[in-house]
């Protein structure tokens, strides 16, 4: 049912069930009708789907089709944006995310983000992957924790093992594996990619992949690319959206060999109306 | 290929016109130390003003400036930045908000007098603080209040837009990411503006001589409440008498004005080099 991928296979049957929530099977995050405005303009219109828990969804569609405006209305980051609108529903476990008295700042620890331009914070590795720590009152020993994620992401040896390697000397690949990096020193539960890979060269683009799996199945992640083998290998769902509509969403392989709905076909087989 | 240094037309005017620059400035500095000759010495720093030119000193003027710059510094720069902090991350964008802003950015362009009056009515009379170093600071810091704004307000946009969506992506709140990452890289910006306010403000003569700067004090001012007086005050005095000697005190008054300026540029370029590569 999984698509087959290349790395570390992602964990079929999970070792460990995950821990939070008393349903497991239930999805983790929950997309009713969720529509997003920015002033008259729609970028996203009544988008449902199910996220499940510990897995790797694919958001794939041209340029300007609402990928970027859907993950980042997952962890509430449209709202920074003056004049974004968003309705509908976001649950979260089964709890309602878009509520006035959510913190904004807890659903984004809950539910993390790398973007498409490795943005680096001025100073050191450490001070990178401090930052969210922090901010979130991380009381713990930073510096385990700086070295535990680094490892994750494969920079903890290629540095040397040195945490005040100033951020702005490292490679692209690496710049991006550092802001992955960051990302999980916060523990989220949910991780957005937003096109992580677009700007990395193929080698550099096997190790992000290759870190993204051995985050599960602890980690979900949400990845929107326009890189269709990467959406084939890594992800075990896929959507599809077109003008801000969710034009298909399911498994990966099915969607990617025997798509149900023509515009599908179009996108893949490269034939955009 | 084009040689890097290529010396066109273009670059035959530019260098022209920096060299006249130049040449105006320092012709400017060489008239004032031709005149200041035999004035400048620690008699004369620390000497009071006296109706004897050989007496005469600028002591009590060169305090009372050291501790405007310190007041107007204290009052402009939290303001200026906590203004520049709410009109850039926290302002909605309204039309009456970008009124407001831009005509408090508009105050630049006033000329310092008008704060002098403004100075006079509010803080001499208003809050009956009387012509106090004090009255003399909260003046000077209106007059430099703008310039900060401005400039910490270009500061705080430069910080790239990817900065702060990726602070905000870690759950950081808007006071962490303006604490941990805007205000931080926005410093060396801030700082510059800073010293540019300072620098205006601390050579102005205008706005003091309204609220009453007094041209004659023996004493150096010890507390904000002390009478007000300042260097560009002291200068406007002596150049206004026309017994021999003057002049040349109220030379080695501009010439000490002019080293204080530069100690404040040279102290504002080393805290921006700290600053900048504490943000790297």
């Amino acid at each position: 049912m999984s698509a087959p991928v290349t790395p570390p296979p992602p964990a079929a049957p999970p070792a460990t069930p995950p821990r939070d929530g008393p349903h497991p099977r239930a999805p983790l995050l929950s997309l009713g009708d969720l529509s997003v405005r920015f002033g008259d303009r729609p970028a996203l219109s009544g988008v449902s789907l199910d996220i499940p828990r510990g897995r790797v969804v694919a958001v794939i569609g041209p340029s300007g089709c609402g990928k970027t405006t859907l993950l980042r209305a997952l962890n509430r980051m449209n709202e920074l944006i003056p004049g974004a609108r968003t309705s509908g529903s976001l649950l979260f476990d089964g709890q309602e995310l878009y509520r006035r008295e959510t913190d904004p700042a807890e659903v984004r620890r809950r539910i993390g983000m790398v973007f498409q331009e490795a943005a680096l914070f001025p100073g050191s590795v450490f001070d990178n992957v401090a930052f969210g720590p922090r901010a979130s009152g991380f009381g713990g020993d930073l510096h385990a924790l700086a070295e535990e994620v680094l490892t994750a992401v494969g920079l903890w040896a290629e540095l040397g093992e040195d945490l005040d390697v100033p951020a702005v000397s490292l490679a692209a690949g690496q710049r991006q594996q550092l802001c992955i990096a960051r990302a999980l020193a916060v523990r989220p539960q949910v991780l957005l990619l937003d096109e992580p890979t677009t700007a990395l060269d193929p080698t550099a683009t096997a190790r992000i992949e290759s870190l993204m799996h051995a985050q599960l199945p602890h980690l979900t992640i949400v990845i929107a690319t326009n890189d269709l083998r990467l959406a084939a290998r890594a992800s075990s769902l896929t959507a599809y959206l077109d003008r801000g509509e969710l034009v298909e969403y399911g498994p990966t392989e099915t969607l990617f060999t025997n798509p149900a709905h023509p515009r599908t076909e179009s996108y893949l087989t490269g034939r955009i109306p | 290929m084009k040689r890097f240094r290529h010396h066109g037309p273009v670059s035959a005017a530019g260098s022209v016109a920096a060299s006249v620059t130049l040449a105006t400035a320092m012709t400017l500095i060489a008239i004032l130390l031709v005149q200041a000759r035999g004035v400048l010495d620690f008699g004369f720093l620390l000497g009071t003003p006296s109706r004897f030119a050989a007496q005469a000193g600028i002591g009590p003027a060169l305090a009372g400036t050291l501790w405007l710059t310190l007041l107007t510094a204290a009052i402009a720069c939290p303001v200026g930045v906590g203004a520049a902090v709410y009109f850039e991350e926290y302002a909605p964008r309204t039309r009456t908000m970008l009124a407001i802003e831009s005509a408090v950015a508009n105050l630049a362009g006033v000329p310092p007098l008008v704060f002098g009056v403004a100075g006079l009515a509010l803080f001499v009379r208003g809050l009956g603080l009387g012509s106090t170093v004090l009255a003399g600071g909260l003046t000077l810091a209106m007059l430099a209040l703008p310039t900060v704004l401005v400039t910490s307000q270009e500061a705080i946009r430069q910080v790239p837009t990817g900065v702060r969506a990726a602070a905000y992506a870690l759950g950081a709140t808007r006071w962490e990411v303006i604490r941990r990452q805007v205000l931080p890289a926005a410093a060396p910006g801030i700082v510059t503006g800073l010293t540019l306010a300072l620098a205006r403000t601390a050579g102005a003569a205008a706005p003091l001589l309204v609220i009453g700067a007094a041209s004659f004090i023996t004493y150096a001012p010890g507390t904000p409440g002390d009478p007000l007086t300042a260097l560009p005050t002291r200068v406007f005095a002596w150049s206004a008498r026309s017994q021999p000697g003057f002049t040349a005190l109220a030379a080695g008054a501009g010439v000490v004005l002019l080293a204080l300026l530069l100690v404040l540029h040279l102290a504002g370029m080393a805290l921006r080099r700290r600053l900048a590569g504490a943000a790297r």
